[in-house]
């Protein structure tokens, strides 16, 4: 101990000392004290300047023998002395670096691996450059013994595997045959890119080297005749590693493996042992060092094998599993003389069997939370297993039928509904029997007594052999299903029932119009079904054609072929009053209406279609309107007493005029002389307004004769010519031009020849006489067009004009001097019982027009 | 027309109470329909008007009612005489009672002679209520106005009556603007006679001045403007 | 304007009708203008001499009754009304706002003429009074303010001493005043000129008696 704090202190001591000596050496004027420094410098000094000390004392020393031998008086004395203490130093100098070799004297100090806070400098070394040249397979070159490369071998294996720093001690043979004792230290360090890459470093540590006992130690060093470390060995070589223990329970042995792979040398377990702690201290996971030690403590004191499965923590710090196992030696008494024992990794066993129980509780979970039953039987049909699932709904499991003592696949049949058992069991049986796939529905018991549709399938598992192993069935819940498919029957059914109640004919027609169906109301009516209509009626006509001739009214079917094609080709709604044909061969009325169903996309899908009898409705309303004629009939005649005022009052003003001009007339011839000239002319004038008045008499007779009767399609531009033709000579005779512009396609038109004639030739001679006062150019236009579903005649003139002209088609008003004014209103009424319109407009600048309309068909009803 | 109404006799109450009532207007309808008559005693009633009914002409004439105030509604065509006829009659006789003429069958040259002679109204029927009784109301405001006049004329005359022959003489001077003077000289008496006839005349005529004087003298009837006593 | 003078307006829109009529009346030896509207009339000046308006009721622009209802405001000559088809209101209503008749076609010569001078007369007798009325109006105006205050109070009836102290100045000027003003007014004795007066409805303030009563 004492040794080892001098060690401590050397420098601080050498310098001392040398103080000391040195004030000896002045404070005695000898050289004496000088000794103490000399000795420090030869100890501290270092290789080559021992050399230059000594050559320094050398001559120094030869410097005053010669001083002496010169006998140089009174310095002989000095120079003795101090060539007495060069001698003296010389001496100590040629001590010291005797014991510098091997084999020195203990004041070297040990390098003790675990405290190291001083890091000495050593010569580094390496492998020289030949060394590096020589192929070699062992990283380790000129390891000097034998043990000592395959120890070292198996120790750099083990760090380089795994990681851990590779620290040895070695003899290294040097290329001139000699050894030197060489530490090597290699680490680890992870490269950014993942991969590992190692540093490393050698120190010659020949100056170093003691009898200590190295940590490296090598299979030569342990006791040899160990019983434990015997068996330890032999393990050793099965193993790959081994521990031995004595008989106390401290490690003997390690193998370097072991230790390289705990990066515990065995000094430290020794240590830690010798501390009292156990062997597996430093190595075992601090959750289950406790219960180790037990058990070891156990084991050492009643000699039980020792047998464990532990957590071993690994150089890197990572926790492996790891099994141990640890027997005595005995002797020939039966007493435990050392122990013995390996460890194996665990660790992959330890997570392989981990991940398969975690696979297996995945898949146990997979199959529980499955919405679904799954069972399982055997080749005979005996259920095996149910899902959770299933063991809840049913609320039995597959044993539940064993304590009941009957078979299990009865007990399961059992929860099936009665109506579905038999099948379900004849099924199963042909399924087993024949191998194919189960597939069936049936209502199954739910645990609170509930039936509820299941649909079940199942397919057997065969093992290579093609055998079945097992029979693997999924049931899977429908009911809502079946509820939902049930309610929608049913609402079909009602809907059903719903179209085949109403009290309208319905029918469903393809996209072009064939018939694909017809309630059973319309196939009532019209006495026969689709199926009597087939694809091609009799004549060879297709469905649609064929049932349409034969159910339309003939009238009505021109009408109905055209309308029902447009819309079939336009979509447009389809709405039509015509005449069907029911079963008992009498036409009714209805009113038919389609329309089309489209798909999302718009395409038009199907046509459906209603029809009304509206027989009753068409014949109140044929009453009606005929009631409506009388009506206007009895109101025609309450008009009349007012058209007769109008009428007396028209026939009045050509009377008035005739009666003043008779009175004049015989006052003339009363006068005195008479006055014949004067008389002559109102006599002209009476004849003329009786004339005029005659003729109001005749268009009045006129205006209540006309009929209805004499209509019939005409083609109006012959209307057109003839007037023309009539009034040629007119036209000519008032020297007026005819600009007429009548329209090619002018289609035939239904109307009364004479009554319309009338109407032209009247407007036309209006005309004439409303140009004919006029000064500028004389022109008449006539334009006859088209106008959608009418003909429009318009007859212009550039005439006066008329300032009200509304009033104009009043009966009995007249702008003209003569004419009583009717004209006009005969024209209007017959043009509107026509279905038209005459009415008039003033032109720009000058002028009037007269446009009437006459329409082309009568509207279809 | 209204023909709907129920047939009630009201005739005689109505007639009984024109009697009473001789101061208040009266509505004489004549037409020898009841119901015609009826209805329209109803509608004049309505009008706080006293309705009073005769069948003719004739019965009215004899009922003497001519000269009480109102007005009267005939009819053209009636059993007896016409319309027209009564009205020139009245008109003759001096009982100026407005008329309204209401008929079913009028022509206008009956129309315009009835209404040139006076007539206050001429209406056909069927008629509507408010133009009757508007009819009807300016008929007997023309009355009422007419004998508010003639009351003053009437009362007039009556002064006048009270004159003496000689009074009568001098006021008609007077009246015609001569002087005093002149009037002496022309009735033979002196000018304080004229004038003491003068102030009595004008005393007893209840004129306040010359003016007065005058205007009455000019209001009476025509024949008792010339001075002396008719 | 000769005793004679006369025009007969005719507004009718039967053409036939106004050259028969105009004839007629030239057998009667009447003179005779005829309109085609009664804008064509109104527009039309006309004569000042006595006139009568045959008016037909249906005329183009405006109702024959309308238009006397237009006119019977200022100066117009009284109208027979001439009518195809006439009703009885209308007839009616012609009468009461002051046609001298309401004639129906055909209409006879007698009724015609008969209507005719009738409203000639009265036309006459309108304008003469009008004249009159104008001349006392004349005369009125060239009274001086004075003289037609002593011309209220004298027809009044009140004394030359009490219209003298009334207007505050002596008999004497009154008596002068009066005098003045019965020449200007010409008139011959009071009760013409009371007369005159009432016709130009200057008002009486006063009368001798109090509470006198007026008639």
């Amino acid at each position: 101990m004492w040794t080892q704090t001098l060690f401590q202190y050397r420098l601080a001591l050498a310098i001392g000392a040398s103080a000391a000596g040195v004030a000896v050496s002045w404070m005695t004027a000898t050289p004496i004290g000088l000794v103490a420094p000399v000795a420090a410098i030869f100890l501290f000094a270092r290789g080559g300047a021992v050399a230059v000390l000594f050559s320094v004392l050398a001559i120094a020393l030869a410097g005053l023998v010669i001083a002496t031998s010169f006998n140089l008086g009174g310095f002989r004395d000095l120079t003795l002395t101090w060539a007495g203490f060069f001698v003296v130093a010389l001496c100590i100098g040629a001590i010291v670096a005797v014991s510098a070799t091997p084999g020195a004297d203990d004041h070297q100090t040990a390098i003790r691996p675990t405290a190291q806070k001083v890091a000495p400098s050593y010569p580094v070394t390496g492998p020289t450059p030949e060394e590096k040249a020589a192929p070699r397979q062992s990283p380790i070159v000129s390891i000097n013994a034998q043990d000592d490369e395959i120890t070292a071998e198996l120790m750099l294996a083990a760090s380089f595997w795994g990681g851990s720093p590779f620290h040895l001690r070695y003899w290294r043979n040097e290329p001139n045959g000699n050894c030197r004792w060489t530490e090597v230290r290699t680490e680890a360090f992870h490269e950014q890119n993942g991969i590992r890459q190692w540093a490393s470093v050698s120190a010659d540590l020949h100056g170093q080297r003691s009898e200590v006992p190295l940590p490296a130690k090598t299979a030569s060093s342990p006791p040899v005749d160990d019983d434990a470390v015997i068996a330890a060995k032999f393990v050793e070589q099965l193993l790959g590693n081994a521990w031995a223990f004595d008989r106390s329970g401290r490690p003997t042995y390690l193998t370097p493996f072991a230790q390289a792979f705990v990066s515990v040398t065995l000094d430290e377990f020794q240590a830690a042992a010798d501390e009292g702690l156990s062997f597996f201290r430093r190595t075992s996971h601090p959750d289950e060092y406790d219960h180790i030690d037990a058990a070891w403590r156990h084991s050492l004191r009643t000699g039980d094998p020792f047998y464990i499965e532990r957590r071993i923590r690994r150089a890197s710090g990572i926790f492996d599993w790891n099994r141990t196992a640890i027997v005595p030696t005995r002797d020939g008494h039966g007493r435990v003389t050392g122990w013995y024992g390996a460890s194996m990794d665990l660790d992959a066993y330890r997570v392989a069997e981990l991940a398969l129980r975690e696979r297996e509780r995945e898949l146990s979970q997979l199959v529980d939370m499955v919405p679904s039953h799954l069972w399982r039987l055997t080749p005979d049909g005996e259920p095996v297993f149910y899902s959770k699932r299933m063991v809840e709904y049913l609320g039995q499991d597959v044993a539940d039928a064993d304590e009941r003592c009957i078979g299990r696949l009865e007990a399961l049949i059992e929860a099936i509904h009665p109506d579905d058992a038999a099948k379900f069991r004849s099924v199963l049986d042909r399924c087993l029997l024949t191998g194919k796939a189960f597939s069936m529905q049936y209502r199954l018991r739910r645990a609170d007594g509930i039936y509820r549709w299941m649909s079940s399938r199942a397919e057997p598992m065969r093992d290579q052999d093609g055998r079945i192993v097992h029979w693997y069935g999924l049931c899977h819940d429908i009911d809502d299903q079946m509820q939902a498919e049930a309610a929608i029957r049913q609402r079909e059914r009602s809907l059903r029932q719903l179209v085949e109640t109403l009290p309208a004919l319905i029918y469903c027609a393809t996209p072009g119009g064939e018939p694909i169906y017809r309630s059973q109301t319309l196939q009532d009516f019209l006495g026969l079904g689709l199926e009597e209509t087939d694809e091609t009626d009799e004549t060879g006509r297709p469905r649609l054609a064929g049932t349409l001739d034969a159910i339309i009214h003939p009238d009505d079917l021109l009408t109905v072929k055209e309308r029902y094609g447009q819309s079939l080709s336009t979509g447009e709604p389809y709405a039509l009053r015509h005449r069907l044909r029911r079963f008992d061969g009498e036409y009714r009325w209805v009113e038919t209406r389609a329309a089309a169903m489209r798909d999302p996309d718009g395409v038009i899908a199907q046509w459906n279609g209603v029809c009304l009898e509206i027989e009753d409705q068409v014949r109140a309303e044929e009453e009606l309107r005929q009631v409506h004629d009388r009506l206007a009939r009895a109101s025609q005649a309450a008009s009349l007493a007012e058209l007769s005022a109008s009428i007396a009052h028209e026939v009045n003003q050509p009377l008035a005029a005739i009666v003043a001009n008779s009175h004049a007339c015989h006052r003339w011839l009363s006068a005195e002389p008479a006055n014949v000239e004067r008389a002559k002319i109102t006599a002209e004038r009476i004849i003329r307004d009786a004339n005029s008045a005659a003729d109001v008499v005749s268009r009045i007779r006129a205006l209540f004769k006309r009929s209805t009767e004499s209509r019939s399609a005409t083609s109006y531009s012959d209307i057109i010519a003839e007037a023309r033709q009539v009034m040629a000579d007119e036209f000519v005779r008032h020297s007026i031009h005819l600009d007429i512009e009548v329209a090619n396609d002018l289609p035939l038109v239904k109307l009364d020849r004479v009554q319309i004639q009338q109407v032209l030739i009247n407007l036309i001679r209006n005309g004439i006489e409303a140009t004919d006062s006029n000064s500028g150019e004389k022109v008449l236009r006539i334009r006859v067009l088209r106008d959608e579903d009418v003909i429009r005649t318009e007859i212009c003139d550039r005439g006066r004009g008329i300032a009200c002209p509304e009033r104009i088609f009043e009966p009995f008003y007249t702008t003209k001097d003569r004419g009583m004014g009717m004209g006009l209103a005969i024209c209007r009424s017959i043009v509107e019982s026509h279905g038209g319109r005459l009415w008039a407009q003033s032109n720009e600048p000058i002028g009037t027009t007269f446009s009437f309309t006459l329409p082309i068909e009568a509207k279809a009803v | 027309m209204r023909t709907d109404q129920p047939l009630l006799r009201r005739t005689d109450s109505a007639s009984t109470r024109s009697f009473s009532e001789p101061d208040r207007p009266s509505v004489i309808i004549v037409d020898d329909d009841p119901s015609v008559q009826e209805a329209l005693s109803e509608l004049i009633l309505s009008a706080s008007l006293k309705p009073v009914c005769f069948a003719s002409t004739q019965e009215l004439l004899d009922a003497g009612v001519l000269d009480s105030p109102g007005c009267l509604i005939l009819d053209v065509r009636m059993p007896g005489s016409s319309g027209l006829d009564l009205q020139r009659y009245l008109a003759q006789s001096g009982f100026p009672k407005p008329i309204v003429f209401l008929t079913g069958h009028a022509d206008i040259p009956m129309t315009v002679q009835a209404m040139k002679a006076g007539a206050v109204d001429f209406l056909t029927k069927p008629v509507r209520d408010q133009t009757l009784l508007d009819a009807v109301n300016a008929a007997i405001a023309m009355d009422t106005a007419r004998r508010a006049k003639a009351a003053v004329v009437e009362r007039n005359v009556d002064r006048l009556n009270t004159l003496t022959p000689r009074e009568r003489e001098v006021s008609h001077e007077v009246a015609r603007g001569r002087l005093n003077k002149q009037i002496a000289f022309d009735l033979g008496i002196s000018e304080v006679t004229v004038k003491l006839h003068r102030g009595n005349a004008m005393r007893k005529m209840q004129a306040g001045s010359i003016g007065e004087l005058i205007r009455m003298w000019e209001s009476l009837p025509a024949r008792m403007q010339d001075g002396t006593a008719n | 304007m000769t005793a004679n003078e006369h025009i007969v307006f005719i507004v009718d829109d039967d053409a036939r009708l106004r050259e028969a009529l105009i004839e007629l009346l030239a057998s009667h030896g009447m003179n005779a203008a005829a309109f085609g509207s009664a804008g064509e009339y109104v527009r039309a000046d006309k004569p000042n001499m006595p006139a009568c308006l045959i008016l037909d009721v249906e005329l183009p622009d405006i109702n024959g009754l309308d238009l006397q209802r237009q006119i019977v405001e200022g100066d117009h000559p009284p109208i027979v009304f001439v009518t195809g088809h006439g009703d009885i209101p209308s007839s009616v209503r012609a009468i009461k706002h002051g046609a001298v008749d309401f004639l129906t076609k055909p209409f006879n010569d007698a009724e015609l003429m008969a209507a005719i001078h009738a409203a000639l007369d009265q036309d006459r007798e309108r304008r003469a009074e009008l004249a009159e009325l104008n001349e006392l109006r004349q005369r009125y105006l060239r009274l001086t303010p004075r003289e037609r205050e002593v011309l209220a109070l004298v027809v009044s009836g009140l004394l030359n001493k009490q219209a003298a102290a009334e207007l505050g100045i002596s008999e004497v000027t009154l008596q002068i005043h009066r005098r003045n003003t019965m020449q200007k007014m010409e008139a011959a004795s009071l009760a013409d000129l009371v007369r005159m007066a009432e016709r130009l409805e200057i008002p009486i303030t006063h009368s001798r008696r109090a509470g006198g009563e007026r008639t």
